[in-house]
């Protein structure tokens, strides 16, 4: 039997490979990658905040530093007991989600909204970036339980019917970005969990004409209630320029014109540190959080853009590893899950520098000025590395 | 798109997803179980766990895939962008941050032909700021109450958005140094407002030539949207400079015909810009340089004559009780058409145009009230020509055998050529007795041309003539000198009778004796210009050769050396004449005029160097008084200048005229006219 050969290998392995006891407990690449990464987002925040005031190098630092705390921290955790709270986690879940409506916590300011400032020590926080997490383990819990095959279609629509849950949620507190990336996390789970394929592409078919329909109707909806329902009139304007950048350059179409020049104009070397004008002169909006990417381009190039690349490859590649060779399906879900909020959350913020994606507000992981975005990734990589130190059973 | 297609087919879309979704499902509905905590779920992954493996490791092997395509596919675009298309994203990351500041560059001046300035341009302080100080209201509500004009139009001047935001937006020209000063005294109260050096227009002999030179103002927005179209159209030549919004153009006179040549061409002024438009440094600079100054054929000394001559005239007529309040008079160089001197008035003062003219003012310079000073009559007038045109009617006459050189007309003052019922005065109602045709010039004497005029109207084959010499001679059509707004004046016959009144009835259309006694002696329906009957009369002395007037001399070239362009006379035409002897009599005749039909008006020439040739005229216009014409040119044997003189509700020719034209002849000739002026000269 292929499977017990390969088990037999492995044990081999372990037992000759006694020295390397970091990298049984380390993930190399996974950790070499996340450094790298986070090395180049403090270059690429340095350069920003020479021309940003707001992006302030300390506090980047800082975020880092609490970042590599909290991942340890998360690495030293065995996750598998986590398997069998599914409830707890959701409820959980919601309380997360649901935290910046809490009074007391709420923390409101420059018209920021979804943030919390935990109590005494005065730090503030996006919980959301703590709730992509949480619903990673709640969809994963539910997930493990089919044993890698879904055999009714009634299991395959609870599971779909509690993604919604978390979906909805975070999408209702008001930020659709971070939904998304839910979302797709979630998805990523729920297809490896072991739905029929027939079943899957049945329900893109339907998200697909729902997603239409309501795209349609918003318009429809807005001017029989004479005020703006569903979908926001600036989410829709996104959409609009994302099909046609330069309609309206100067009002909706705007940042993502910007963001355009921005990437296009660096070039192969790129405009150097402290000669990017795009980012520099302020043409570009947000460009040390959202837009970081252009910014990060524009400075270093397709050269720059290409490492950048390199290094989410190799981060989520390896993770993938991690996964494969994970003992816990539990855990094996929870990795899939945090690879496909990963390659969302790249593919969207890229894709919108660059026109591929409509504009969301989703920051760049590793890369975005932000301590909750930073502490949380930092955060993901601990649990995969967690997934990977009790990556055998009987660990 | 239409919302409500767009919302049909997207349901449409999703009820048959469902649909085909059910039908696809059918057969594999199970038992739904949610409870997490029994139910079914093996929680040992061993044993029988090896499925899970080898499922899980082909969809890992999918999920690996597509975060490869995910990434794969940034990096093409990326490729594409800033690879393949990098130098277009540099562009316009380039434009993005540039921007082209211009700079006003001064008019050319306008000199006359001895290269005195008529029109220059003197230093001249403005109030300007840029488009942000329009967020500082305070500052703005200071600067409006300091100018005196309403904060609104301050307001608007700022926030001008025909103007780029990095350019400085001016709110107020000319300003006061005082006002300036006490600006620049208080900087901390006018922080954002500028004090900008330039130049404008200035006048150094006030209202002189004010109609021939015209002014200058702000470009319309009509001409901004013609230059747009012939942009549009590819009319434009490489040459020509682009107008902006605010910029200076002319708008009339000798400012408008040659703006070409007066425009300066603009500086321009690169500079590098923020994404607030804030100008943070500085990339380069072309200098303007100044437009063309051109000078006129126009001569100082004789454009006073002749504004003064208008002053005179009008002097003269009021002191015989006319209520003169308006006139043209025009000198020009016979030999090529070269005006030395043209003057209207009333006049307007061409710097109330600085900096914009004020609405009221506007309505003021147009109104009737005020005499519509805006008019140039040397060339827009139109009046009746009177007894100037019998110079014409004589030569259709002897043309056309309608009367002889010999033949002889009793005139008794009261004219029944056409029947006792249809009698007509002769002007000298005491009769001038037998006059033959160079005494009906002489003495104008209305009676001789009354016999013309019904020998034009009865005759067979000649019913038109006196309107083919009218026209042959240039009447009725515009003289084409190179000042915009000439009129193109009328020449009266059957068919424009009908046209005109065609609401009439059928016998009042018709071209009766009446209108062709009318057109004979210049009175009714004809009408001519000033410059029109200096072009006739200039055509009389040259022998039948017409030049096209003109006030353009040359243009000196940008650089101030030498001359760019310079006028080349053009004949405007060449009338035939039937014979020599016919316009030897007129030419005779029109001497006659000056030195033989009273003293009152030859002992003002007698003062004169050369002989003059010439003919008075009374239009008689109703509910007005007469207007006062005087046409001549000199010297009598061999022209070399004409002088035409209207003087509007002057009375006699021979009264308002008659000093306007020996004024200007005097400063023609350096003589000055000493003999007195008593009243009592009635000759037409």
């Amino acid at each position: 039997m292929p499977a017990n050969e390969r088990r037999i290998k492995r044990i081999n392995k372990k037992m000759g490979a006694g020295r390397g006891s970091l990298s049984q407990a380390v993930n190399i690449p996974v950790l070499a990658a996340t450094l790298a990464l986070i090395l180049f987002g403090c270059l690429a925040v340095w350069s920003a905040s020479l021309t940003i005031s707001v992006a302030s190098f300390p506090r980047h630092l800082f975020g880092i530093v609490l970042g590599l705390a909290v991942g340890a921290l998360m690495w030293r955790i065995d996750f598998r007991a986590l398997g069998n709270l599914s409830t707890a986690l959701l409820v959980i879940d919601l309380i997360v989600i649901f935290m910046p409506f809490i009074p007391g916590l709420s923390y409101r300011a420059n018209g920021l909204t979804g943030w919390i400032r935990v109590p005494l020590i005065g730090l503030t926080f996006q919980p959301v970036e703590l709730a992509k997490i949480v619903t990673a383990f709640f969809m994963a819990s539910l997930g493990a339980q089919y044993h890698g095959h879904i055999d009714t279609v009634r299991d395959y629509a609870k599971l779909c019917g509690m993604l919604a849950i978390p979906f909805g949620a975070v999408v209702v507190a008001g930020d659709l970005g971070s939904g998304l990336v839910v979302f797709m996390g979630g998805v990523a789970i729920i297809c490896m969990s072991g739905p029929r394929r027939e079943w899957v592409l049945s329900t893109i078919a339907i998200l697909i004409g729902f997603v239409s329909l309501l795209l349609a109707a918003d318009s429809v909806f807005d001017s029989l209630l004479g005020h703006d329902v569903l979908i926001k009139q600036y989410q829709m304007n996104r959409l609009l320029v994302f099909l046609d950048p330069t309609a309206d350059t100067s009002g909706a179409g705007y940042n993502l014109m910007q963001s355009l020049i921005a990437v296009g104009s660096g070039g192969f070397f790129g405009k150097g540190i402290g000669h990017a004008t795009q980012s520099g002169q302020g043409f570009l909006p947000e460009a040390h959080t959202d837009f970081m990417f252009a910014l990060l381009s524009e400075t270093f190039g397709f050269l720059g853009a290409a490492i950048l690349l390199i290094l989410f490859a190799v981060l989520i590649f390896s993770t993938i590893r991690v996964v494969h060779r994970s003992d816990s399906l539990f855990l094996k879900l929870v990795g899939v899950g945090i690879i496909g909020m990963w390659t969302f959350q790249i593919f969207e913020n890229i894709g919108m520098c660059i026109g591929l994606m409509p504009i969301t507000g989703i920051p760049l992981p590793f890369i975005s000025f932000g301590s909750s975005s930073m502490i949380m990734q930092c955060a993901t990589v601990g649990i995969v590395q967690s997934i990977w130190r009790t990556r055998s059973k009987a660990a | 798109m239409d919302a409500q297609l767009v919302v049909i087919v997207a349901g449409a879309v999703l009820a048959l997803a469902i649909i085909g979704s059910l039908i696809f499902l059918r057969g594999y509905s199970g038992r739904f179980i949610f409870d997490t905590k029994t139910g079914t779920r093996p929680r040992a992954t061993e044993g029988q766990g090896n499925t899970v493996d080898l499922s899980l490791k082909g969809r890992l092997k999918l999920l690996t895939v597509g975060v490869g395509a995910a990434l794969g596919a940034l990096a093409v675009k990326l490729w594409s962008m800033q690879m393949v298309s990098a130098d277009y994203y540099e562009g316009l990351a380039e434009q993005n941050r540039t921007r082209t500041v211009t700079t006003a560059a001064p008019r050319g001046r306008i000199l006359d032909r001895d290269g005195v300035e008529l029109v220059t341009n003197r230093p001249a302080l403005s109030l300007a700021a840029y488009r942000d100080l329009a967020d500082d209201p305070l500052v703005v509500r200071h600067l409006a109450n300091l100018l005196g004009v309403p904060y609104i139009s301050v307001m608007r001047s700022i926030l001008d958005y025909n103007q780029s935001a990095q350019s400085l937006h001016t709110i107020a020209v000319d300003v006061r140094r005082s006002t300036v000063a006490y600006i620049e005294e208080h900087p901390a109260e006018f922080e954002g407002v500028h004090v900008v050096e330039g130049t404008e227009r200035s006048y150094p002999h006030g209202t002189l030539a004010c109609h021939l030179l015209g002014y200058t103002g702000t470009i319309t927005q009509e001409q901004l949207k013609a230059q747009r179209e012939a942009a549009d159209e590819g009319r434009n030549s490489s040459g020509s400079v682009v107008y902006e919004s605010g910029d200076i153009v002319g708008q009339a006179g000798v400012e408008l015909q040659y703006e070409n040549l007066l425009q300066g061409i603009r500086g321009e002024r690169t500079v590098r810009v923020d994404s607030g438009g804030t100008v943070v440094a500085e990339a380069g600079e072309v200098p303007g340089s100044a437009g063309s100054d051109i000078k006129l054929t126009i001569s100082l000394k004789i454009q006073q004559a002749c504004e003064e001559a208008i002053q005179l005239g009008i002097e003269a007529a009021k002191r015989a009780g006319d209520a003169a309040d308006a006139g043209a008079c025009i000198c020009m160089d016979v030999t090529n058409g070269e005006i030395l001197g043209m003057a209207s008035f009333p006049t307007f003062d061409p710097s109330v145009f600085i900096g914009g003219v004020s609405n009221a003012d506007w309505s003021v310079l147009n109104s009737e009230e005020a005499g519509t000073p805006m008019v140039n009559r040397a060339i827009s007038g139109q009046y009746m020509s009177a007894s100037t045109i019998k110079a014409l009617s004589s030569l259709a006459a002897l043309e056309f055998g309608t009367y002889t050189a010999t033949q002889t007309t009793n005139c008794v003052g009261w004219w029944t050529g056409l029947g006792e019922s249809a009698g007509k005065w002769c002007y000298n109602h005491a009769g001038h007795g037998i006059q033959d045709l160079r005494l009906g010039i002489v003495n104008s004497c209305d009676s001789v041309f009354y016999d013309i005029g019904k020998a034009f109207y009865y005759s067979e084959d000649a019913k038109d003539g006196l309107q083919t010499v009218f026209k042959r001679w240039g009447l009725g059509s515009a003289c084409g000198i190179d000042l915009p707004g000439e009129a193109e004046g009328r020449v009266p016959d059957a068919a424009w009778k009908r046209e005109y009144f065609s609401n009439w009835s059928e016998g009042d259309r018709a071209w009766n004796p009446g209108d062709e006694l009318n057109i004979v002696i210049g009175q009714g329906d004809i009408l001519v210009t000033p410059l029109q009957m200096a072009s006739v009369y200039a055509g009389v002395g040259m022998g039948g050769v017409e030049y096209v007037p003109h006030v353009f001399l040359s243009a000196v070239a940008r650089d101030g050396e030498g001359t760019a362009v310079s006028y080349e006379p053009r004949e405007r035409l060449r009338a035939e004449v039937h014979a020599d002897a016919d316009l030897a009599l007129v030419r005779s005749g029109l001497e006659g005029v000056i030195y033989e039909e009273t003293d009152s008006i030859t002992r003002h020439f007698r003062d004169l160097p050369v002989r003059v040739a010439g003919k008075t005229g009374t239009g008689e216009k109703e509910g007005k008084d007469d207007f006062g014409w005087f046409v001549a040119y000199a010297p009598a044997d061999e022209p070399k200048y004409v002088v035409s003189v209207l003087i509007e509700q002057g009375g006699f020719g021979s009264v308002s005229a008659l000093p306007a034209l020996r004024h200007v002849l005097g400063a023609l000739y350096d003589a000055p006219d000493t003999a007195a002026y008593v009243g009592g000269d009635q000759t037409r």
